[in-house]
């Protein structure tokens, strides 16, 4: 079980490393294949940590806990060395390998695999090919650490590194000012979520003198101790998984490759998040309110990001908020309790995801990079492999059964019933999403697939051979497109959960967020009306063109501004710390500082000419300072007596 | 009573003959340095060695007066008239020429010496400087100089003579012509 | 007979030491400066006299007498030098040698 989960982690820093030691050695695909096959063998190793982790007994009945829930049931705690070690606080190079961190071992070599797989024909012909492959089994590596990291302290460390992973892949073409521009932007608002956390964790260690999670959690903090180790884990979660008041970044991230976008910015980092909340789910429980702010963040989010996904042209910012809106639908299950729905979520959303990502790579591949749909009309005719699997993907999105998003989505509205007066807000906040989830995701498929082909779909689609991409493209789409169809069959909340039974030991589900049976049938049926009364909208606005749609310009304005939040940030945050630094130029640094070099010159210079007037060369003097000297000795000796 | 008297009269023509070489002195001593003429300089410089002189009498010195006129007054100062005159009229003011500072420098430098010289006097004067009257009647006299040069100081004697004749050899050096060069 | 303590004669000789050596200071003629050398020599000569006589140790006179024959000699030296310069036509001007001014 542990090896499984030493072999997961290290195989793809491997490739990373040895596609960095071969360098340009070795041809340009050989490195996608190495990143493929280290990532697929990381894969291997989450299944043998899993089989191991299923085989473990099962932890002592719940009359057993001391402090309300078990420290480390079913899970082992490897430790390679220690690592940090300050005072009574010691900090090992952990591994922690339970059902949650296995599940997302799983998620992430496997999809990550599928995803790598297909980078290998997307990039083919970009001659900085290696570079990428390198960068992209560095994340998988770093999200790995993210996941398995036995104390926060690795936890951190693999948080950081995912960020500078998102960094370099965003700003991957790094000769386009907008891609620069964007993986700055990424970097800068993730840090943000860092420093919150580092400081909750300084708050964490001056209270618990560790930060491992088998005993870091065992001790009873302080109310306002706890509640702000959470603000911090909530800033951090906030900030990776780009949820409102720190979501700009992630459309802006779309500037990166699209196999990019599947992986980092849709599957795997910016969910980070929600497992950071299942993990320390403790403290959160402690701290009730900030959980529920947690769930009141997401709710918000999902409604702004699919008012925003309205009106976008580009392909890839549609999928992008939408992103952004499920995670919403994740920080809501999370928050009100519902761990391993949340979980169950980010899981299917993996899947149909990356998959309406990489579907959507297909066509931009195929229209040569081409990535507005007001372009793209008929797509469907010329490629229909790539239609199905939009259109399966589409419909797990919009939580239609029986594809995978129906069964994840709906437990998470039902679960927020019965927390409260609030639920029932969060709970038509949930409808409301599924609504404008089915619209805009229709929106995007009616305008883009049926149809007669445009004049510029005409010009520009090329074909792969007979293919409509390659295979090491066409391949991973099918395969998820097959995992997003029967993928979310897995778990049916009130019939059968496997899932969240694997997940008991590690993250149980608050009691206040399981709903009944009759709540979860009704809540299903609910959001599968609006999903369906979306799709039905749309489809008559966009397809059939029954419908106009309302001129409203100043709504259409401010939700294609996004809501004006990027003009708030860079009037509240950059103006002034521009201003600030330039005045500071101006004033302090310029005057001061870079005169203090010539000043310090001339002065000298100045003081030397001043002293130079006493070498007179007339002798005269120099028996005058022998005079004044010998008068200063007897001065001397006169003083002495 | 008789003797008292001439003891005081003589008293008195001692500190009269005192004052008025002292005064001479110092006043032969100023014109020294004040006269633009090096010619009259040099001219004071005489009367400042004769007053010395006169002191020197007053402290039971005589063969140190009496060589005093003959050697400084006699032939430093007469060689000193010979080159003065030999090299010709320089007229040059005193404090001219030079820094500012260097002026008021010199004139503080001196007058810290003078000071610190008359405090170290003072700081001695208990007790030790009073006037102490006996010495021997030969205190001072050629034979007695002569004997204790030549028993007590002989070796300061010969390298006294050494100087001198190191002096006259290299006067005559500097002073020489110099060699032209004989063609053929 | 008595007279004037030997802090009189001392305190002349002061006096006298720092004429001479304000000449020296502020005079520009090489002659004039070798007089005033004089002048604080003949000071000290003064001053060995008197602590002589009050200390009734000979010593002192016989080193005035030195001191007597080595400023004798100094002055023919200085005086050999004043004439060669003289003779090549160089300056006797003390201020004229500054190659040392900064």
């Amino acid at each position: 079980m542990t090896g499984g989960s030493w072999l997961c982690l290290l195989a793809p820093l491997g490739g990373t490393i040895l596609i960095t030691l071969l360098g340009t050695r070795i041809p340009r695909v050989a490195a996608g294949w190495i990143a493929t096959t280290s990532v697929f063998v990381a894969f291997g190793g989450a299944i043998w940590a899993c089989l191991g982790v299923h085989s473990r007994p099962s932890p002592p009945p719940p009359g057993f806990e001391p402090f309300g829930f078990h420290p480390m049931p079913r899970g082992e705690i490897t430790t390679a060395w220690t690592w940090l070690q300050s005072g009574n606080f010691h900090a090992g190079l952990q591994l922690l390998v339970d059902p949650l961190s296995t599940v997302m071992m799983l998620i992430v070599s496997g999809v990550g695999g599928l995803i790598v797989l297909y980078s290998i024909g997307y990039m083919d012909g970009d001659d900085e090919e290696r570079r990428y492959f390198a960068y992209i089994s560095f994340f998988v590596f770093s999200m790995l650490l993210l996941v398995e990291g036995g104390n926060l302290l690795l936890l951190l460390v693999g948080w950081g590194l995912v960020g500078l992973s998102s960094y370099l892949l965003i700003g991957f073409w790094h000769e386009r000012p907008s891609a620069v521009q964007a993986a700055k932007k990424a970097f800068v608002m993730n840090a943000v979520g860092d420093a919150t956390m580092a400081l909750a964790f300084f708050i964490l260690i001056a209270h618990t003198h560790s930060l491992s999670f088998g005993s870091a959690f065992s001790v009873h903090l302080s109310s306002t101790a706890v509640n702000l180790v959470a603000l911090g884990l909530l800033g951090g979660a906030v900030a990776k998984s780009a949820q409102i008041p720190l979501q700009t970044w992630l459309p802006d991230a779309m500037e990166g490759p699209t196999p990019v976008s599947a992986l980092i910015h849709a599957a795997t980092m910016v969910t980070a998040g929600v497992y950071l909340i299942a993990r320390t789910h403790p403290i959160f429980e402690q701290a009730r309110t900030i959980e529920l702010i947690a769930a009141g963040t997401g709710a918000l989010t999902l409604l702004v990001a699919g008012l925003i996904a309205l009106v976008q042209v580009d392909i890839k910012r549609v999928i992008a908020y939408s992103t952004m809106s499920q995670i919403g639908y994740m920080f809501l299950g999370a928050g009100v309790g519902a761990y391993a729905n949340g979980m169950f979520h980010l899981l299917t959303h993996a899947f149909f995801k990356a998959l309406l990502f990489m579907a959507a790579g297909l066509a931009i591949h195929a229209l040569a990079g081409e990535q507005d749909i007001r372009n793209m009309r008929g797509l469907g005719r010329l490629m229909p492999f790539t239609k199905w699997c939009f259109l399966a993907g589409a419909l797990a999105l919009v939580g239609i059964p029986p594809f995978s998003g129906f069964f994840s989505k709906d437990s998470i509205v039902a679960s927020t019933i019965n927390i409260g007066w609030y639920g029932w807000i969060f709970w038509a906040c949930g409808i409301a999403g599924a609504f404008l989830t089915g619209l805009y995701t229709f929106r995007l498929w009616f305008l883009v697939f049926p149809g007669e082909p445009s004049p510029f779909v005409r010009e520009h689609h090329h074909r792969h051979g007979r293919l409509e991409g390659s295979l090491t493209m066409l391949v991973p789409v099918g395969i998820l497109a097959v995992l997003t169809t029967i993928g979310g069959w897995l778990q049916w909340s009130p019939r059968w959960h496997p899932f969240t039974d694997w997940l008991e030991p590690a993250a149980r589900t608050l009691p206040a967020a399981v709903p009944t049976n009759t709540q979860e049938y009704y809540t299903s049926a609910a959001t599968v009306l609006a999903g369906l009364a979306g799709i039905a909208i749309a489809w008559a606005i966009y397809s059939e063109r029954t419908i106009k749609i309302p001129a409203a310009p100043f709504w259409r304005r401010t939700l294609e501004c996004k809501f004006y939040v990027d003009e708030l940030y860079d009037a509240v945050f950059y103006r002034p710390g521009a201003a600030i630094a330039n005045g500071l130029r101006r004033e302090f640094e310029e005057p001061v500082v870079l005169q203090a070099g010539p000043d310090l010159g001339e002065t000298t210079l100045e003081a030397g000419g001043f002293v130079r007037r006493i070498q007179t060369g007339l002798l005269r003097t120099y028996v005058l300072f022998l005079a004044a000297g010998a008068a200063g000795v007897v001065l001397a000796f006169l003083i002495a007596k | 009573m008789n003797a008292l008297v001439v003891a005081s009269a003589g008293n008195a023509l001692v500190w009269v003959v005192w004052v008025v070489a002292a005064f001479s002195c110092l006043g032969s001593a100023v014109a020294v340095i004040s006269f633009s003429n090096p010619f009259y300089s040099a001219l004071a410089l005489i009367g400042n060695l004769a007053s010395l002189a006169v002191m020197y009498l007053l402290l039971s010195a005589e063969f140190v007066a009496a060589a005093q006129v003959l050697v400084y007054a006699g032939a430093v100062v007469v060689m000193f008239l010979f080159v003065i005159a030999y090299v010709g009229p320089r007229r040059e003011t005193p404090w001219s020429g030079g820094p500012s500072w260097q002026t008021i420098g010199a004139a503080g430098a001196a007058g810290a010496l003078l000071v610190e010289i008359v405090v170290a006097i003072g700081m001695q004067a208990s007790g030790s400087l009073s006037h102490d009257g006996k010495v021997g009647a030969t205190f001072g006299t050629p034979a007695w100089v002569g004997r204790v040069f030549l028993v007590d100081h002989l070796l300061a004697f010969e390298i006294t003579s050494v100087v001198l004749l190191i002096a006259a050899v290299g006067g005559v050096i500097l002073g020489a012509h110099t060699r032209r060069e004989v063609a053929g | 007979m008595s007279g004037p303590d030997v802090a009189w004669y001392v305190a002349v000789a002061a006096v006298l030491f720092g004429i001479g050596a304000l000449g020296v200071l502020i005079r520009r003629n090489t002659l004039v400066v070798l007089l005033s050398l004089e002048l604080m020599l003949n000071a000290g000569n003064l001053a060995l006299i008197a602590l002589a006589r009050h200390w009734h140790n000979g010593a002192g006179q016989i080193f005035a007498l030195a001191v007597m024959a080595v400023a004798a000699s100094e002055v023919c030296v200085g005086l050999g030098l004043v004439v060669a310069l003289n003779r090549r036509n160089l300056s006797l001007d003390v201020d004229s040698l500054s190659e040392l001014k900064g």
